[in-house]
């Protein structure tokens, strides 16, 4: 993976001086509050309901065993011994003292990691597939190109005061792991017919309240172009987008009420002035980058070669877990395992310094060092050997890091909600906690087979309920928690088209949630054909049939 | 009285001056004259004929003015002065400095020295800038 050469360290060094002169005004009352949120939303530092978050950035979802230990050691220091994976690849800490911010950062850049950019109207986190440079479909490894971007955006002069945040994600897979049909900038990296790496661009997509998938306005745009194109989309973005009304303000508005065929002129007639100027990526920048991310070189394992089929037989909830959480890789003997961290009682995405320690060993001994945080809030580590497999099992099983639930109802993405976000209308995590524990025998869930729920606390969908397959959403009325079931949402990720979810009619109570959720599986499990997903399902008969047998059953 | 932050042969000088240019919207503005700019204004060649340009802006957070500056250097190639005024940030200076601005006009409740201070926090950076050395 990418190492910090003497220009990365001496920048982040400076940020952290930076920050922390920042923090010292306005802790001596030389910055207004008002003033500091800016500043500090730039690096990461929420005021949440009960105390600071800090959102610190793994860029691309990509870490190292030594920055794991550094996350681990950070959440015993100044937390609460246990940190949040994001939904966009980051990790949260939901209890430091702002005073201790710029130590904390300061700790972060001795593994090369920062906070720079994970919150405030900026360029946020570029994320990307988490099986990047492993998986079995990958055309492309998006990587090297999500760390020019990284570089590119991070202090960016012209675009660190946008009209809102500003999301990019790429994929460079068949299927779409980076859901960038949903994101202000998608980019879907793949080769041409002459072997070259190019892009398709899409702009406009997002959740929130007015979810909207990207339209693409360029197809097949050459690298050394990337960095010229995407300074004309944030220029007209930061220009022309709304800046009068924070709900209006994101650049899917500005493509909607432009029209996406105007607005990538305007895209084009800024990009005649720099294209070929001064930003365009040579070659040889472009093929060191690459070489940054050359796979791990030692991938191999101590293990002598075992009979995978004959542990399955002995080991039905191994046999479960192959099943689910490992992928094939790009080379044969290796696979890519996910760690769940979906295990009821906990809420998604939460993990200890315990666990953190431990996946760091796991991916020193059987990784080649490297783990990934997925958007859906697991751990991955994308190296490990087949003949690893039964070793690493055993190990994550009593670290509750090996439920076997990639894909399945249970590995639900779930935003903090009202137990930690000030935003939320609802809580979200009681109600995964609910659904977890109705929903608790393998058998069951297996047999339902791929299946994405999502919840969010808030129209913000942080828990990208609207690509939900089902989706839950945390509303208010009246004061009340009530929470709304969407249908037929999807990220893109499994040969489908991204679609958002429609809204199954008036919301529910909280003590309702889960059986309206087993009307509407057992609905699926009526009308399914065999062998057919939630969502093909779904999409064969749409919304009717659900709807009738879920207000019918619910009066 | 304005406190202006510029640039000189010697490196970045605090000043302090009574005597603001009379600045011209583009409506009333004639060739030879300083130019004032609000932030969402469109670019025209014409502005290369103006004496001195300013640009606006409404608030620290409106990254719309950086933009303006980047296409003045960029699109029309101005070199002349080029003024920050409005409510502008010691802490976003660091910022106007690098998309081309040259006079840098503090509102009075901010810091001379400080914003001294934070006029380039980074010896590096990770992009090509408009900056005018
Ligand atoms: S979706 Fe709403 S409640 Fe959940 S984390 Fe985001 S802002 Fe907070």
């Amino acid at each position: 993976m990418y190492q910090y050469d003497n220009f990365d360290r001496e920048f982040v060094a400076e940020r952290v001086a930076h920050y922390r002169d920042q923090t010292q005004r306005y802790l001596a009352g030389q910055l207004s509050e008002a003033e500091f949120l800016q500043l500090r939303l730039r690096n990461g530092l929420y005021i949440q309901r009960l105390a600071p978050m800090l959102r610190v950035a793994v860029p691309y979802g990509t870490l190292s065993a030594t920055q794991l230990r550094m996350l681990a050691q950070i959440s015993r220091r100044y937390d609460r011994g246990y940190g949040h994976l994001s939904t966009r690849q980051n990790m949260q800490f939901n209890w430091p003292e702002i005073a201790d911010v710029p130590d904390i950062l300061h700790d972060l850049a001795s593994v090369e990691m920062h906070a720079i950019q994970t919150s405030g109207s900026c360029i946020r986190n570029v994320t990307t597939d988490e099986f990047s440079g492993a998986a079995a479909d990958e055309l492309v490894d998006p990587r090297p190109y999500c760390e020019i971007m990284r570089q590119w955006s991070t202090n960016h002069p012209e675009f660190d005061w946008l009209p809102r945040k500003f999301k990019i994600a790429v994929t460079g897979a068949a299927n779409d792991r980076a859901a960038i049909a949903v994101h202000d900038i998608g980019i879907r990296a793949y080769k041409n017919a002459d072997d070259a790496v190019v892009f398709d661009i899409f702009v406009g997509g997002g959740l929130g309240r007015t979810p909207v998938l990207g339209t693409a306005i360029y197809s097949g745009l050459p690298v050394k172009h990337l960095l010229t194109y995407l300074e004309s989309i944030m220029r007209v973005y930061n220009r022309y987008g709304r800046r009068d009304n924070k709900y209006k303000a994101r650049i899917k508005i500005l493509v909607r009420a432009m029209g996406a065929e105007a607005f990538k002129a305007r895209v084009e007639q800024d990009w005649v002035d720099i294209k070929g100027g001064p930003s365009t990526l040579s070659d040889a920048q472009v093929a060191d980058m690459v070489a940054a991310f050359a796979p791990p070189a030692r991938v191999t394992s101590a293990a002598a070669s075992i009979d995978l089929d004959a542990l399955r037989l002995e080991h039905p909830t191994f046999s479960h877990w192959l099943h689910h959480n490992v992928g094939p890789h790009q080379q044969a003997n290796l696979t890519v395992v996910t760690l769940s961290t979906k295990m009821t009682g906990v809420p998604p995405g939460d993990v200890s310094d315990e666990q953190m320690d431990a996946v760091a060993q796991w991916a020193e001994d059987h990784s080649g060092g490297e783990i990934r945080i997925s958007h859906e809030q697991n751990f991955v580590l994308p190296h490990v050997p087949r003949n690893a497999l039964f070793e690493l099992w055993e190990k994550a099983r009593r670290l509750d890091l090996a439920t076997a639930n990639a894909g399945l109802l249970t590995n639900m993405i779930c935003c903090p909600g009202g137990d930690y976000c000030s935003l939320a209308n609802a809580k979200s995590i009681p109600v995964a906690e609910a659904i977890q524990r109705r929903f608790d025998d393998y058998d069951y869930v297996h047999d339902l087979g791929d299946l994405d729920l999502n919840i969010s606390g808030c129209m913000n969908a942080c828990g990208h309920h609207h690509v939900g397959n089902i989706g839950i959403l945390g509303v208010d009325k009246k004061g009340q928690e009530f929470y709304q079931i969407s249908l037929g949402g999807h990220s893109g990720h499994s040969g489908h088209a991204a679609s958002l979810g429609q809204i199954v009619g008036p919301s529910f109570a909280r003590a309702e949630v889960c059986d309206v959720l087993a009307i509407i599986l057992n609905t699926f499990v009526d009308f399914r054909l065999e062998g057919e997903s939630f969502l093909s399902c779904f999409n064969r008969i749409g919304i009717a049939p659900f709807k009738e047998r879920v207000y019918v059953d619910a009066d | 009285m304005s406190t202006l932050i510029k640039r000189s042969a010697q490196g970045w000088e605090i000043s302090h001056t009574d005597d603001r240019p009379n600045w011209k919207t583009p409506q009333d503005w004639q060739q030879g004259e300083p130019l004032l700019l609000q932030v969402d204004a469109e670019i025209d060649a014409r502005f290369l004929q103006a004496s001195t340009i300013a640009i606006d802006f409404p608030a620290f957070t409106d990254g719309r003015g950086l933009s303006l500056a980047v296409l003045l250097r960029q699109r029309i190639k101005y070199t002349g002065e080029l003024h920050a005024i409005g409510a502008i940030h010691e802490d976003v200076l660091h910022y106007m400095v690098r998309c081309g601005f040259d006079v840098l006009e503090l509102p009075q409740e901010r810091c001379a020295e400080t914003a001294l201070r934070l006029l380039a926090p980074y010896t590096h950076h990770y992009q090509e800038s408009v900056e005018q050395a």
